[in-house]
């Protein structure tokens, strides 16, 4: 357990106060609001729920489109990543849609789903599909040959071959995959709130900033941002967790 | 001919041919069932041939490259700056980490609302949305770059009396080059996609404009050319990065023994 | 890591400093060369404490392909330590050209360290260590990355580089787990116990140079004093209660 580092949040004070003075004495609130109003707000938000319910909403298309991506990801990487074949069969199609940025499929989504969970779903799923994909595909392909070897002459069967060797093989890669996805999803979703301004925390800050409620919409920022950092430490967990079988150099620090 | 040449041959046909099979199944399907969301391909091939080669077009085209360019070069600079600095001063390192662990969980699209308010609706309102998604990435990886510089390394720099200046520049900036080359990958793809983020809100060209624009005149076949250009962009984009890494670190590949691309 | 070393070192001489692993032999040459400050006790060089790496200090490292710079070309690197020398470009160039000629390299100048086999490396190494004409010249595990041959011929381009490098003598300070090369080499041998790193013992070789890796290696005397070395770690290994026996 590292410990605490008093010179860096020191500085996060420091920088703080320093906005606070700098605010009211050049009079921005205008353009910036004070940091006392900014953490009065968050209380508040908090407080009175809105702000978790925004972030509850977000959570929802979040999870269900993370979720999707994770599971075809993960099953057509090992699929795919296990056959020479399927592999080349497959990757004029995946080169073609991968590098289509899921933001730019937002108003195909909204014709297509209309405005709600579906379509956030969409996009998510989407944009978090590929670098799962591609990881998974990663990793199958460099599973260790005498893994494979010791499993055939031990009789287990192609699909047992999938699940003992090259899923675990691939883990550390699938990780890695999941951790950029899982930012990746979080932007596309927000940014699909924005865009729609129906629900969630992104269309939430969309409207303060049309009402010129600049200390609740930073708020937000700020819980976007402990959002976003939560979700990353939590995956870290969950990683050296269930991998702590790969050595240091390989697993984020 | 041989049998291996065959064989590459035939599973490049093979990816091919796939392609091509999902592209006729699209089609067809689209022509059978003809739905609005869903033209078929030539339908879109047919607009996207029309209307890429028009001046408007293209000059969305570069309003968007510019816009790019513009924030990736400043976000690119702050973020090796930064993480040169944070990588070879452990003050540095130590006093910044919250500040930028924090700014860096915030997801790039949170601060444009934020961007509005000060900068409007502009080209400085993009510009900065775009640097402050691309100056993470880098950072972070000049960070690692810089701190997984060899011991000797270090000691030979100190052995040299190098001022700490000289070190940065002339021995921790080449070492940590590969590193710092891998975060401008990164970087370039959410470029791309902030610039699109950006243009969605309140702009009057360029290609994400362009596509909502479509959208909202239920143009579909001209929004799919928009997304195809789009992709097409993202992919050259990545080519010709590849290349430029290729000549940057030429000598690190035939240190390390790998084949360059 | 070290505890209790107390020692001189006596100009124009090689010294080798041997141990077993971990006792500290890597720790004490970065005593020596400044890079690492003492908890307890000094490090002088000529009546003065060093604090940071002294100018007239070279030192060579066991790792070639980490000290030198990949990004550079072999001359580059040589001429890395004339930067402040206050030469004329065609002066350092020269004098890289130079050292890199006594080291045994011809026509490597344009070429890049890693396009080199690890032996001729490690001479680029030490040639950039040689150009400033340091007097004193450090060197950690040197050949303990090269195949045994060259290991070998490295050893007596040290000797050269000893003996007359530009008719002067360098002082050296060489560290090895390899006792035959320790005895081989020196004029004087100092014996590091383990944990924590202790001087055990300060061995003069007392052999005739030049020193010729058949003749000498098989003399009485090159035999006894390796004896003596491998004797005085082992009961010392003993009363650390490392050996079983």
């Amino acid at each position: 357990m590292k410990q605490a580092n008093l010179v860096g949040w020191l500085f996060v004070v420091l920088v703080t106060g320093l906005l606070e003075v700098g605010v009211r004495l050049f009079e921005l609130r205008d353009s910036v609001p004070a940091p006392s109003a900014v953490l009065r707000a968050l209380a508040e938000g908090v407080s009175s729920g809105t702000l978790s319910g925004e972030v509850g909403t977000t959570l929802e298309s979040y999870a269900e489109g993370l979720g999707l991506a994770i599971a075809a990801g993960i099953v057509l990487g090992l699929v795919i990543g296990s056959s020479r074949t399927l592999l080349e069969a497959s990757s004029i199609v995946i080169e073609f849609l991968r590098p289509i940025p899921a933001v730019a499929l937002i108003p195909l989504a909204i014709m297509v789903f209309g405005l709600g969970l579906p379509m956030r779903r969409f996009v998510i799923a989407y944009a978090a599909l590929w670098p799962i994909l591609i990881n998974t595909l990663y990793g199958a392909r460099g599973a260790d040959r005498l893994l494979h070897d010791v499993a055939r002459t031990s009789g287990v069967t192609r699909l047992g071959r999938l699940v003992s060797v090259t899923f675990p093989a691939a883990l550390p890669s699938i990780a890695t995959g999941i951790r950029v996805s899982a930012s990746l999803a979080l932007l596309v979703g927000v940014t699909a709130e924005l865009v729609t301004g129906t629900e969630g925390i992104g269309s939430y800050m969309q409207r303060q900033q049309l009402a010129y409620q600049l200390p609740e919409l930073y708020a937000a920022i700020v819980v976007t941002g402990f959002l976003g950092y939560a979700i990353n430490v939590a995956l870290r967990r969950a990683e050296r967790h269930f991998l702590f079988w790969v050595g240091e150099g390989r697993l984020a620090r | 001919m041989t049998a291996a040449f065959l064989n590459r041959v035939g599973r490049r046909l093979l990816g091919a041919v796939v392609f091509g099979a999902a592209l006729g199944i699209w089609e067809a399907w689209a022509r059978s069932e003809p739905s609005f969301l869903f033209p078929p391909v030539t339908a879109v091939l047919e607009r996207a041939w029309q209307v890429w080669p028009t001046t408007d077009f293209l000059t969305s085209v570069a309003a968007s490259l510019e816009r790019l360019a513009a924030g990736y070069a400043l976000g690119a600079g702050i973020g090796i700056a930064a993480g040169l600095l944070m990588g070879s001063l452990r003050a540095a390192r130590r006093t910044l980490e919250p500040l930028v662990e924090f700014l860096r969980a915030v997801p790039p699209v949170a601060i444009v609302p934020a961007v509005i308010v000060v900068l409007g609706l502009g080209n400085g309102m993009r510009i900065a949305v775009i640097a402050f998604a691309v100056c993470f990435p880098v950072l972070v990886n000049t960070v690692e770059g810089v701190r997984a510089v060899a011991p000797e390394t270090r000691d030979t720099a100190a052995m040299l009396h190098l001022g700490l200046a000289e070190t940065i520049f002339r021995i921790y900036l080449p070492a940590a080059l590969p590193s710092i080359v891998a975060g401008l990958r990164v970087a370039l793809s959410i470029g791309v996609i902030m610039v699109v983020i950006s243009e969605f809100v309140g702009a009057s060209d360029g290609i994400g404009h362009y596509i909502l624009f479509q959208q909202s005149q239920f143009n579909v076949p001209e929004m799919y050319g928009g997304i195809l250009f789009l992709g097409l962009l993202g992919y050259v984009l990545n080519r010709l990065f590849l290349l430029v890494e290729d000549h940057l670190l030429s000598w690190h590949f035939r240190a390390a023994g790998e084949p360059t691309r | 890591m070290l505890s209790d070393v107390t020692f001189d070192v006596r100009e124009g001489e090689l010294l080798s400093v041997v141990g077993p692993s971990g006792c500290g032999k890597t720790t004490l040459l970065r005593l020596l060369c400044g890079l690492t400050p003492p908890s307890d006790g000094s490090v002088l060089f000529n009546g003065k404490a060093v604090m940071r790496p002294p100018r007239e200090v070279a030192l060579v490292f066991q790792d070639y392909s980490r000290s030198l710079f990949p990004w550079l070309s072999v001359i580059r690197n040589v001429m890395l330590p004339l930067r402040r020398a206050g030469l004329r470009r065609g002066e350092k160039i020269a004098r890289a050209e130079a050292v890199l000629q006594e080291m045994g390299l011809h026509g490597v100048a344009r070429k890049y360290p890693w396009e080199l086999s690890g032996g001729m490396q490690q001479r680029v190494a030490i040639a950039r260590a040689l150009v400033s004409r340091p007097k004193i010249l450090l060197l950690d595990e040197p050949f303990g990355s090269v195949d045994a041959l060259t290991r070998t011929e490295l050893q007596d381009v040290l000797l050269r580089v000893h003996g007359d490098f530009e008719e002067r003598r360098v002082t050296i300070v060489h560290v090895t787990h390899d006792i035959d090369e320790a005895v081989y080499l020196s004029d004087r041998v100092l014996v590091l116990g383990s944990a924590p790193g202790r001087l055990v013992a300060s061995i003069d070789v007392e052999l005739e140079r030049p020193r010729v890796q058949t003749a000498t290696r098989s003399s009485p005397r090159f035999l006894a004093v390796r004896n003596e070395i491998h004797d005085v770690i082992a009961s010392r290994e003993r009363e650390a209660g490392h050996l079983g026996v």
